[in-house]
C-alpha cells in the first residue's frame, strides 16, 4: 500500500503520544493500564517489522532440525517435535537445546527484548 | 467498564446484603458506607466494605473484603465456599491469614457464593515490597530477612495440615507421586490448550526424568510467593489466593516461593526477591523440624516456571477463546510463556540431565 505513513510508524507514533502527552494526566490507578497500552503497541510494532523474518527463521531452523522436506508447514512440524520430546526421542540432545533457546531468543526479540539483557538484546 | 458494571449489581443487591452482614455480626443493623472493587486475582472479584455495626461484637466501622467467584470461573480453581474452608484451617493451624469471617453459600444473594473476611493492613504488591526504600513496607535488608524467616516459618504451618482432613474433604486424593502428577498434569493442559510447545516439553521430560523419590504429602498453598502476601510497617499481615491449594509435595511450594520468575527483578535474592534464601529455609526448618534438600528444590524450581507458563497460556487462551476482553490476559498470554521458557531451558541445560 503506497499510503504513508504506514501501520508501523503510526503504531510508534500513537505510543509516542500516549506516553508523553496522555499518561500523566491520567489517575493513578488508570497508569498501570495505559502503560500496558503501551506494552502491548510497542510489541505489535515490533511484529509488524521483525514478524515475517523471525518466522521464516523459525520453520528454517525447526525443518533443518527435522530434515523435513521443503514448504513443509510451521505448525506441523512444531506438532511434530513435541511429540518426539514428549516420547523421549530427544533427551539431552545438545543441539536441540540450541534450536530451542535460539527460537526463544527470537520470539523475545518481538515480545520482550528486555528480557534479554544487555549482552545477547540489541 | 466492568467495574462500572460490577458496582452497578453490588448497588442493586446493597440491601440484602446489609441484611446478610448484620445477621452474620449479630448486629441490629448493618450499614455499607463504602464499597470499592480492589483489584487483583485475575479469577475473582474482591471488594472493600467499609461497614457500620449497630452493636453486637463488631459494633462500629468495620473494614472487610467481600469475595466472589467472577462470572467466569477458571476450572482448576477452588470455590469460594471451598477457599472458606481452606482459610479457616490454616487460621488454626497457626497461619498468618485474613481473619475469615462469614460465608454465604446461598447463590441467590449476589448471585455466586460469596465470604467475607476481616482487611488485612499493608500492601500485597511485589514490586513495592522488594524495593528498598519508603515505598517499601520493609525497606531495610534486616527488615526483609526477617520477613523472609517469618514467611518460611508460616509456610511450614501450612504444611503442617496433613490428609486426611473431613472439613478438607473437596480437596482431590493426592497423587501419591506428586513430581510426576504435576508432569502428567500439565501434559494434559497443553494438550487441552492445543498449541505445541517445544520448549515446555523440554522441560517436562526433564522433569519426568529427573524427579526427585516422592516425598510427604501435605496441605500445599501451591501460589505462595511475593506478591500474594500482605505486608505493613510491622511485618506480615497474611497470607492470601488459597484457591489453589491441594495434597502435595512440600518442596513445590518452597521452590515456587523461590523461584526466579517471583523474584520481581531482584534476582540474586533468592528467596522470593527479599532476602537470601538462607533466612526462609532457616525459618522453614526451625518450624517444620523438616531438612529442605536443596536439589529437590531446584527440580521443583524448574516445576515452577512450567506450572506458571501453562498458567500464563491458559490465561491467554481465557482471551483468545473465551471471551474475555482483558488487556492483562492478554499481555500474559502472549510475553511471559516466552520469558519462561528461556528459564526453563537455561536450568535444563544437557548437562543437567543426569544419567538415570
Amino acid at each position: 500500500m503506497r499510503d504513508r505513513p504506514d501501520a508501523g510508524r503510526l503504531l510508534e507514533q500513537a505510543r509516542r503520544t500516549l506516553l508523553q502527552e496522555v499518561l500523566d494526566l491520567l489517575p493513578a490507578n488508570q497508569r498501570y493500564s495505559a502503560l500496558m497500552v503501551a506494552n502491548a503497541m510497542a510489541i505489535a510494532a515490533r511484529e509488524l517489522e521483525q514478524g515475517p523474518t523471525v518466522a521464516a527463521e523459525e520453520r528454517a531452523a525447526l525443518a533443518g532440525f527435522l530434515g523435513a522436506e521443503e514448504g513443509a508447514e510451521a505448525a506441523r512440524l512444531e506438532r511434530h517435535l513435541a511429540e518426539a520430546i514428549r516420547a523421549g526421542r530427544h533427551d539431552a540432545a545438545e543441539p536441540l537445546h540450541a534450536l530451542l533457546s535460539a527460537s526463544t531468543t527470537r520470539r523475545l526479540q518481538i515480545g520482550n527484548p528486555k528480557a534479554l539483557g544487555g549482552s545477547k538484546g540489541r | 467498564m466492568t467495574v462500572a458494571l460490577a458496582e452497578a449489581r453490588l448497588a442493586e443487591t446493597k440491601a440484602p446484603l446489609q441484611a446478610f452482614l448484620a445477621q452474620a455480626a449479630g448486629a441490629g443493623h448493618a450499614e455499607i458506607r463504602e464499597a470499592r472493587p480492589l483489584t487483583g486475582g485475575a479469577i475473582q472479584e474482591n471488594w472493600l466494605l467499609e461497614v457500620d455495626f449497630s452493636d453486637g461484637p463488631e459494633r462500629g466501622r468495620r473494614e472487610l473484603v467481600l469475595r466472589t467467584d467472577s462470572p467466569s470461573g477458571v476450572a482448576v480453581s477452588l470455590s469460594r465456599t471451598q477457599e472458606f474452608a481452606l482459610l479457616c484451617a490454616a487460621r488454626d493451624a497457626g497461619v498468618t491469614v485474613p481473619e475469615p469471617l462469614w460465608l454465604c453459600g446461598d447463590g441467590s444473594l449476589l448471585g455466586r457464593p460469596f465470604y467475607v473476611m476481616r482487611k488485612a493492613g499493608g500492601t500485597a504488591a511485589g514490586h513495592l515490597i522488594v524495593k528498598d526504600d519508603g515505598r517499601s513496607p520493609v525497606s531495610s535488608p534486616a527488615d526483609k530477612e526477617a520477613l523472609a524467616e517469618r514467611l518460611g516459618a508460616e509456610l511450614a504451618r501450612i504444611h503442617a495440615i496433613v490428609p486426611p482432613r473431613a472439613d478438607l474433604g473437596f480437596l482431590e486424593r493426592p497423587e501419591p507421586d506428586a513430581a510426576q502428577g504435576a508432569v502428567a498434569k500439565y501434559r494434559t493442559y497443553l494438550d487441552a490448550l492445543g498449541v505445541p510447545q517445544p520448549a515446555l516439553e523440554w522441560g517436562l521430560r526433564w522433569c519426568e526424568l529427573q524427579a526427585p523419590p516422592p516425598g510427604e504429602l501435605v496441605l500445599v498453598h501451591q501460589d505462595f510467593r511475593t506478591g500474594n502476601y500482605m505486608v505493613d510497617g510491622r511485618g506480615l499481615t497474611g497470607i492470601l489466593d488459597w484457591e489453589f491449594c491441594a495434597w502435595g509435595d512440600p518442596l513445590s511450594d518452597i521452590g515456587w516461593f523461590c523461584a526466579k520468575c517471583w523474584r520481581f527483578g531482584r534476582d540474586e535474592r533468592e528467596a522470593g526477591g527479599i532476602a537470601p534464601r538462607a533466612a526462609f529455609y532457616r525459618g522453614y526448618e526451625a518450624t517444620s523440624g523438616r531438612t529442605i534438600d536443596p536439589q529437590a528444590v531446584a527440580y521443583w524450581e524448574v516445576m515452577a516456571h512450567i506450572r506458571w507458563a501453562i498458567i500464563a497460556l491458559q490465561q491467554g487462551a481465557r482471551f483468545l477463546s473465551g471471551g474475555e476482553a482483558s488487556l492483562e490476559l492478554a499481555l500474559t498470554g502472549r510475553i511471559r510463556p516466552v520469558e519462561l521458557e528461556r528459564e526453563i531451558l537455561a536450568q535444563t541445560a544437557p548437562e543437567a540431565w543426569r544419567a538415570g
